[in-house]
């Protein structure tokens, strides 16, 4: 038998290739696991693995500082892909363009915006987006 | 005029309380079909003089005749007792059985298009001279005018086959029954025109009468056409009544608060900011310091996004300064500065050196360059969504404002406006154009949130009802100041973007067309809303157009000086 829990890199290199929702089953398999898919460079790494040319460097800088890439995956990321691409069984397979990277990163801002005018506390905010994102389909709790 | 005729009181085409000296009558659709041809071949003689004022020409001498053969009918339909069980049961009468077999009760073979209306909904107004009564029954039923709505199709849709119906007046002896929305529908359309047609004719008794009339058919709709309807009668009854405009006014957070429901609610905003936004980043391309004055600065909206696109921009952010104008605030908080605040803190969030600077201004015409401080490093970038219109109202303001801008030589004024002309000199004119406008609009609420949802979205409506709600509250504000309100009060004067292409002409700009980035970024942001394939991109010489279906309603355009 292989243990893969003392094989971390090996487990990474397995998971970067997940998508959103394996990710957040993943996350249920024991302490260990949750760690590691609490990571949010997993998350960078499922944002934007498909997106060419990759993101410039200040991307990530904005990212984090506006909630990390876990919340833009939950926020933003998924429901854009999945509603640009209805039809589609595997959500993320797709390659997605600048464009679509751009947007998703504006309405990510505003997102962070509205929860800046909502009141208080933005850091660590709740799952559920901002009023401004709601005309996208809910975000699921992948229970992270 | 009056005409003699008694009937007793309890018909299903019922009459006002016949008074013992002035017995009067009224006659419903069914005499208008029959009689057709009589209202269009006759001439002038003996016509009834309160029809011949709404253009039909109906003989005098044929009223009563048709009167009788109502009368005639209503025998034949049994009597009272079950009606009246009838009526309160809501049955509802399938219009082509009673037009087939209204047509063999009065034995005359002349097919009418329409057919005849046993409704008397109009009867629960209560007005002392009932002969107004007549006239609106007819003015409703105008054979060949066919003014087809843009929400008709969408309320019959949404209603499929069902009938609705309304308990009668309490007050009221008189039977009431509907029949089919989707012909309520045409006919609630027609019964506000007429009431426009009045209120521009200064009639404005027939007006009272035909607003009522029109807000008691509004219930009988469902969906979109039921709230513009609402919304249209109110205005009109506020004209009528000298109501408008409101004091005291709104306070502008609740202003604020409604637009933020409507941003949040349907992608238009979002449209004029992100279009917006895209000209002024291309004009900001590779400067350093720049700065942005909007004329409506609301709660900020646009600018995060912008904030975000300079923040990624190739070769860093620039130095961002940002001047903000607002009306002033009824309480003494200064709501600008906290909106301010709050762009610097998602400003330092995002490594971005921002400046923030409010003023508060009643008008824009108030606004001097001087005030300002423009520095002379800085590429200024002017921008106003839905705020030129308002300047209409004054004479002048207009070309003081555009003049004033164009003094401080800014790299771009970036304009968002509604795409129709509310600003004839014609009430009746702007009022059609209107009720045309806002029902398309109403019509695109409508489908908000009742789309699919998405792959895995679950169905969910993510778009509350409150929301929607205050949508529609802010739109109903809107629709009271074109039709309510004149002079220097009426604020939404909306113009066409070839309007707007001379005026800006004229006053020293000329147009910077929108390049196909705002384009494609657009219609990918309208592809993520619910119901989005009823929503349109379009390009029209450089500047952006979002509608609804086949019809433009904002604007987005952009502009330098020559």
């Amino acid at each position: 038998m292989f243990p893969i829990n003392d094989h971390v890199d090996l487990l990474i290199e397995v998971l970067q290739r997940l998508d959103g929702r394996s990710l957040g089953a993943a996350a249920c398999v024991c302490r260990q696991w949750c760690s590691i898919v609490r990571n949010d460079s997993l998350w960078e790494h499922l944002c934007f693995r498909q997106l060419s040319p990759p993101p410039s460097v200040g991307t990530r800088s904005v990212v984090l500082a506006l909630g990390g890439y876990r919340r833009l995956y939950m926020v933003c990321v998924r429901p854009v892909v999945s509603r640009l691409k209805a039809g589609e069984s595997e959500v993320v397979r797709r390659v997605w363009n600048q464009r679509e990277m751009e947007l998703t990163l504006s309405l990510f801002c505003v997102e962070y915006y509205e929860r800046l005018l909502g009141g208080g506390g933005v850091v660590g905010g709740g799952e559920s987006p901002a009023k401004s994102l709601k005309f996208l389909c809910q975000a699921v709790n992948v229970g992270l | 005029m009056k005409r003699n005729h008694s009937h007793p009181q309890k018909h299903i085409i019922t009459y006002s309380t016949p008074s013992p000296g002035a017995a009067t009558s009224s006659v419903t659709g069914g005499d208008v079909t029959e009689k057709g041809k009589n209202m269009w071949d006759e001439e002038d003689a003996g016509v009834d003089e309160l029809l011949a004022m709404l253009g039909y020409k109906v003989k005098s001498a044929d009223m009563v005749d048709v009167a009788q053969k109502i009368e005639h009918l209503e025998g034949v339909l049994g009597n009272d007792d079950g009606l009246s069980q009838i009526a309160s049961d809501s049955v509802h009468y399938n219009p082509s059985d009673l037009n087939s077999w209204l047509e063999s009760m009065i034995c005359e073979l002349n097919p009418s298009p329409e057919p005849p209306m046993i409704d008397d909904s109009f009867m629960n107004a209560t007005l002392p001279d009932s002969e107004l009564q007549a006239i609106a029954g007819n003015a409703i039923y105008p054979p060949l005018k066919k003014l087809k709505p843009n929400c008709s199709s969408s309320s019959s849709s949404a209603s499929a086959s069902a009938s609705s119906s309304y308990n009668p007046n309490p007050n009221n002896q008189n039977q009431v029954v509907l029949v089919d929305s989707q012909e309520n529908g045409i006919r609630l359309v027609h019964t506000l025109m007429a009431c426009a047609e009045a209120v521009q004719q200064e009639n404005f008794q027939l007006a009272e009468s035909l607003v009522k009339q029109a807000g008691l058919l509004a219930v009988s709709q469902a969906g979109a056409m039921r709230k513009v309807a609402t919304c249209f009668a109110e205005a009109l009854a506020r004209r009528i009544y000298r109501l408008s405009p409101q004091t005291p006014q709104d306070p502008p957070a609740f202003s604020d608060l409604l637009q933020m429901h409507f941003y949040e609610t349907c992608p238009y905003l979002k449209f004029a900011h992100f279009t917006a936004n895209q000209a002024i980043l291309e004009a900001f391309a590779g400067k350093k310091k720049v700065h942005v004055i909007d004329f409506g600065m609301k709660q900020g909206m646009q600018w995060p996004a912008l904030m975000q696109a300079l923040a990624l921009r190739p070769g860093g952010p620039p130095t961002f300064r940002l001047t903000g104008i607002g009306p002033p605030s009824g309480d003494n908080t200064d709501h600008l500065q906290e909106v301010g605040w709050k762009l610097a803190q998602l400003a330092e969030t995002i490594h971005v050196k921002f400046e923030f600077r409010g003023f508060i201004a009643g008008s824009l015409a108030d606004l001097e360059p001087a005030m300002f401080d423009l520095r002379t490093d800085e590429v200024l970038a002017v921008n106003s969504v839905f705020e030129l219109h308002q300047l209409l109202a004054r004479p002048g303001a207009i070309e003081k404002v555009l003049s004033a801008v164009k003094e401080m030589k800014p790299e771009i004024l970036t304009v968002v406006e509604q795409e129709a002309n509310h600003n004839g000199l014609n009430f009746l004119e702007r009022f059609t154009e209107s009720l045309h406008y806002y029902s398309t609009l109403f019509d695109s609420l409508e489908s908000s949130g009742t789309g699919s949802g998405g792959l895995d979205g679950g169905g969910i409506s993510p778009v509350t009802n409150q929301d929607k709600f205050m949508s529609e509250v802010y739109l109903g504000k809107q629709i009271c100041n074109v039709v309510a309100c004149e002079g220097t009060d009426r604020v939404e004067r909306h113009e066409t973007l070839t309007q707007w292409n001379n005026r800006l002409d004229s006053a020293g700009f000329e147009a910077v067309h929108l390049g196909s980035n705002a384009f494609k970024q657009a219609s990918m942001l309208l592809a993520l809303f619910a119901g989005g394939d009823g929503y349109r991109v379009e390009e029209d010489n450089g500047c952006l157009m979002l509608g609804w279906h086949t019809r433009p309603l904002i604007t987005t355009s952009a502009w330098k000086i020559q």
